[in-house]
């Protein structure tokens, strides 16, 4: 789940770990009641600041996706559907902004684009 | 007490050619603080004077709230360090080493060291010379945490080893940090392995810290601006322009600190459009710092 974190992006570290989870939970990969990692197992194993782990956790709690327990670690909440539908598609925004950021860059033109979609589409479901 | 390490004022000369001078050092408690700098720069000379390994020309030093050197024996049982060359016995076996490293620290951890020593997977009946980099470097750490310090001072605790190796000893050394709020000061020359964990930044150079700030803010204020129709001499600029050089034409690179979102208005103005604004990471603004301090390119 976290392979894809870039300690050199200009995002921060600990809005890549909750972005991570906030997916998880949205493609209910994470179920409701299903416990997060420990603060210390996660930042050994991603070999980050405990602060960092626990600013992510606190974000999501914030959001209302997770619940942390004094003394018995951090759970994911019950997300009503509409909830993780929301979440699904500012994913979804997300992936079209870096997609239209990137054919920017590249000089890709917005009617060349629709056409590779249109393609990529095709190709999935023939 | 608000710093771990807190250094004020501080000389120190080692030849005519070399000193260390008005270095202020402020390592809050619970960071972890990455100290660096080309080599020569002065790290580890530092690192011997906040120990009080050497004494300073002029200049106060404080560790844990203690002052340096004069309460160094007391206060160093807190402290745990890797020194850059490991100083160990190489006739004594890593079991030996480690008891009488044990001998000194009265916080010192046997069943946690035992883990360690599993979890390293070290063989306890090798004599300290004849093992390989990595397990040296492993045993170096693992005397360092068993002994449960507030504070730990590392000097190029990586240097050398490979990245299996270092990813075993950085685990551990994070574990310790969440287990217990320890305050970490760590030099090291791989500056993407501070840029994982790190929430402070020193940047020494030629004996002088050229830069002292959190890990945040060093790493989204310098930014390298790509500019179509500059203005030949900037005005009233809202950041700081470390350099300027001509990419073709009409096109402009700029070398920018403290910049902010808001401040691409500045460019909104006739003939002038900012085309890019690309975020260096800790590694390239580290250099570009180091060469714009040294004197901006005409």
């Amino acid at each position: 789940m976290f392979e894809t974190i870039d300690p050199r992006s200009a995002t921060p570290l600990y809005a890549q770990i909750a972005s991570r989870l906030r997916i998880a939970i949205a493609a209910g990969e994470l179920r409701p009641g299903a416990a997060l990692p420990s603060v210390r197992h996660l930042a050994a194993q991603l070999r980050m600041n405990p602060a960092t782990v626990v600013q992510a956790y606190r974000d999501l709690e914030d959001e209302g996706f997770v619940e942390m327990r004094q003394g018995a670690g951090t759970f994911v909440r019950e997300v009503a559907p509409e909830g993780r539908a929301r979440e699904r598609a500012r994913q979804a925004s997300v992936l079209v902004r870096q997609m239209l950021a990137d054919a920017g860059r590249l000089g890709v033109s917005l009617s060349e684009l629709q056409a590779a979609i249109a393609q990529e589409i095709g190709v999935e479901t023939s | 007490m608000m710093n771990a390490i807190e250094t004020d004022q501080l000389h120190y000369r080692a030849a005519k050619t070399f000193h260390i001078s008005g270095l202020g050092l402020k390592v809050p408690v619970g960071a972890i603080y990455g100290f660096l700098g080309p080599n020569g720069s002065g790290k580890t000379t530092t690192i011997r004077l906040v120990l009080g390994l050497l004494r300073p020309l002029a200049g106060r030093i404080s560790v844990l709230g203690h002052e340096i050197p004069r309460d160094a024996p007391s206060i160093l049982a807190q402290v745990g360090f890797v020194p850059e060359q490991p100083h160990l016995d190489s006739i004594l076996t890593v079991r030996e080493t480690l008891a009488f490293h044990a001998a000194f620290y009265p916080t010192w951890d046997w069943p946690w060291a035992e883990r360690l020593l599993r979890q390293f997977d070290l063989e306890e009946r090798q004599p300290f010379g004849r093992l390989s980099k990595g397990q040296k470097g492993k045993v170096m750490m693992l005397l360092a945490l068993a002994q449960r310090p507030e504070l730990l001072v590392l000097d190029e605790p990586t240097d050398g080893l490979d990245p299996v190796v270092r990813r075993d000893v950085l685990s551990a050394l994070l574990d310790y940090v969440s287990q217990r709020r320890a305050s970490v000061f760590i030099s090291s020359h791989l500056i993407h392995e501070l840029e994982r964990f790190c929430d402070w930044i020193g940047v020494m150079d030629n004996g002088r810290l050229i830069t002292q700030v959190p890990m945040e803010r060093f790493k989204n204020g310098i930014k390298r601006l790509r500019i179509s129709g500059a203005p030949p001499i900037p005005e009233s600029l809202p950041f700081v322009l470390l350099g300027r050089e001509q990419t073709d034409g009409a096109t402009e690179t700029w070398l920018v600190r403290e910049w902010e979102p808001q401040m691409s208005a500045y460019f909104d103005r006739p003939g002038v459009t900012l085309t890019e604004v690309m975020d260096l990471d800790l590694e390239e603004g580290f250099v570009e710092l180091l060469r714009t301090f040294r004197g901006p390119r005409a």
